[in-house]
């Protein structure tokens, strides 16, 4: 009730300094209209008192009636119209008031101090300056009164001066009032500003936040691999549908689980088990990418520690990868290869055998030209098998299950062998094949014969494809009492600086064009280099275009007693 | 030639390809050996307990029993005690596992010749 006559006595206006002008004007209206009740209240007693006569009382009460109507026009004119109220009511204090009293008492008397109370609401309701406006128009009613009570007497000229004092007063006061509510009104709208911009921030920052925490929510709800995030004391504290789906764990038993309920309840053997303990609890220290037999599946496990911004650990991730159909492949492709080793070989055997048998007249009398194609027929066959042998131990180098069988050897064994296997070769392309045996190398070193004749057959082989004419030569050399050396020179075409980096690299020959013109697949220095890294040793490559190459492997020496044989 | 006995002894090749046991049949017989071929392990099993070679020839992938398995029986036989047997495999890892049993190992392909210089040098042991 109280509420809703306050509102109803404040008035709105989009000009704040209008609004409080008017509110202003509001108050004091409300406040004459209150004192003029009270003042007929008064009336009212007195007459009942008999203190006074109705004749007496009546022009006061005339005067209370008019202004209380007066005020209440005024009241709806602010409310309505705005300023328009101030002027009227400025306009009624002090021309009204003018006629309210004797000439005498305006321009001398004790009427006089009334101005004053105008020329100050003029600088508050109004504007500032007004103040002089209604002092001006004080100082003309006083002289016209001065006029009417004392003609020919000079008007009240301190009382002049005093109203315009009182008017600079006020207009200064007024005016700094005004400046104040200004600045004031100012530093609360930046503030509003502020504060409306830093919610917005803030709003913004906490929408970016869940779009981020969401969209890192579904991409880990959509993945295809397994993550099972791990707090720091190893317990799953997140784990997406596909963590369940891969490990067939229902999701409520994968969050809260340890690394050891983990283990146990999955379907793991013994090693499986090991795996999966280490990489979850020593992230970092075991070898990443492990495949683990997880039932019927394979699944390739990394994991990683988890950091906070301040680097330090808040735990552990593990991500599970279905390697079930990657396993299988691996599994075929040594399938495949165990079978083209025996299927390939055994017909390859077959025809060398009646090649040979041919030759060696088992069915009958031979001439020397069928002697000659019998010796194509095995030199094509043992090439073909070469072949064979070459993608066979590629594959399983790259499997990593070649092994070495090291044994002591006869330095002089490797050479003649070598000379058993490839003079024919040189030979049917006019070219000598030379080799040399340092008297420092030891009578008997260890290492794998078959793969050290294997390496120099291929570096030869290679030599005896790119060279057209000219020799061919192998040494064993002793280095120093650590290192022993495998050399092969040629008078070939040579290899450019720019392509030596990568002769090594499987099915890799200098000028793809050379592959029809020279044939084979590039895989003989492939071999060379692994077998040699295999050995511990090292494979370099000196050459110039148009003069030759020369291949050198360098393998650790390892003397052996002549016992041991 | 002259130095081979009057009599020729007794060998067996169990091999599945015919081809090649058609080949080491002839490396064989060219080394004066009497040979019996037979192309799967069970034969070779029923064989070897009615004959007493001198010396088999053994491949490693042969159908119904292994030639692991023919080797262990071989050598498990008193009887056999004086017996030669020759590994012919093409997979150079099984022929490693066998170097201490077998008393040669051959890998595939091995040729006529080579076999049959191999067989000769035998009968002077």
């Amino acid at each position: 009730m109280f509420e809703k006559f306050r509102s109803y006595l404040r008035v709105t206006s989009p000009d704040p300094e209008d609004a409080r002008r008017r509110n202003l004007l509001n108050i004091i209206v409300v406040g004459s209209f209150a004192s003029s009740v009270i003042g007929i209240l008064i009336l009212g007693f007195g007459l009942i008192a008999k203190q006074w006569t109705f004749s007496q009382a009546s022009f006061l009460l005339f005067f209370f009636v008019i202004f209380i109507c007066l005020v209440l026009i005024i009241f709806f004119i602010n409310r309505q119209w705005g300023n328009a109220a101030a002027y009227i009511f400025l306009a009624i204090l002090t021309v009204g008031y003018a006629f309210s009293d004797t000439a005498a008492n305006i321009s001398n008397g004790s009427s006089v101090f009334f101005f004053a109370f105008a020329i100050v609401l003029a600088s508050l309701l109004i504007h500032p300056l007004m103040s002089f406006a209604i002092a001006a128009i004080g100082c003309g009613i006083i002289a016209w009164a001065n006029n009417l009570a004392a003609p020919g007497t000079s008007p009240n000229f301190v009382v002049m001066i005093g109203f315009f004092m009182l008017a600079l007063v006020s207009w200064l006061a007024s005016r700094s009032l005004v400046q104040a509510l200004k600045d004031l009104r100012g530093i609360n709208a930046n503030l509003d500003h502020l504060v409306q911009e830093r919610t917005q921030e803030l709003a913004n920052s906490l929408t970016r936040e869940r779009i981020e925490a969401g969209r890192s929510h579904a991409i880990l709800e959509s993945i295809a691999d397994g993550v099972i995030v791990f707090d720091v004391n190893g317990s799953a504290i997140i784990a997406n549908p596909s963590s369940t789906r891969l490990l067939d764990l229902p999701n409520e038993k994968l969050v809260g689980a340890s690394v050891d309920d983990l283990s146990q309840s999955a379907p793991l053997d013994a090693e499986g088990r090991n795996v999966l303990t280490g990489l979850l609890t020593k992230p970092g220290e075991q070898p990443n990418n492990a495949h683990i037999a997880w039932g019927k599946k394979t699944l390739s496990v990394t994991s990683a520690l988890v950091n906070d911004s301040e680097k330090a650990n808040i735990g552990t991730v593990a991500v599970f990868r279905d390697y079930t159909q990657e396993a299988e492949v691996e599994r075929m492709k040594d399938t495949f290869l165990a079978i083209v080793s025996h299927e390939l070989r055994t017909p390859l055997n077959a025809i060398l055998g009646y090649a040979e048998m041919i030759k060696e007249a088992i069915y009958g009398p031979v001439n020397e030209k069928q002697v000659r194609a019998s010796d194509r027929i095995m030199t094509n066959s043992h090439r073909l098998l070469d072949i064979v042998s070459d993608l066979l131990d590629q594959g399983q180098m790259e499997a990593g299950k070649l092994a070495l069988h090291v044994r002591p050897f006869r330095p002089a064994d490797l050479i003649e062998n070598v000379h058993g296997v490839m003079d024919k070769i040189a030979e049917d392309k006019s070219l000598a094949l030379t080799s040399e045996l340092d008297p420092a190398m030891p009578k008997f070193i260890h290492g794998d014969i078959a793969r050290l004749q294997q390496i120099l057959v291929n570096l030869i082989n290679n030599a005896v494809k790119f060279t057209e004419k000219g020799s061919i030569h192998m040494s064993l050399k002793s280095k120093d009492a650590q290192t022993w050396l495998l050399e092969v020179n040629d008078t070939g075409i040579g290899i450019p600086e720019e392509e030596i980096s990568t002769i090594f690299e499987a099915f890799r020959q200098v000028d793809s064009t050379a592959t029809r013109k020279y044939g084979g697949f590039g895989l003989g220095l492939s071999i060379v280099k692994q077998l040699t890294e295999l050995m511990q040793g090292h494979v370099f490559v000196t050459s110039k275009l148009g003069e030759g190459s020369c291949f050198t492997v360098s393998l650790p020496m390892v003397m052996a007693e002549q016992g041991e044989h | 030639m002259n130095d081979m006995p009057m009599i020729s002894e007794l060998a067996m090749v169990v091999e599945d390809d015919e081809d090649l046991a058609a080949i080491f049949t002839e490396a064989l017989r060219k080394a004066n050996y009497q040979v019996e071929t037979v192309r799967d392990g069970l034969s070779a099993q029923r064989r070897i307990i009615q004959i007493e070679p001198h010396l088999v020839v053994l491949d490693m992938h042969i159908p119904y029993v292994s030639g692991g398995e023919i080797l262990q029986q071989i050598r498990a036989d008193v009887r056999l005690k004086r017996t030669t047997v020759v590994i012919a495999t093409a997979d150079a890892r099984m022929g490693e596992m066998y170097t201490d049993i077998a008393d040669f190992v051959l890998i595939k392909p091995i040729t006529f010749t080579q076999l049959r210089d191999l067989v000769n040098r035998l009968h002077r042991i």
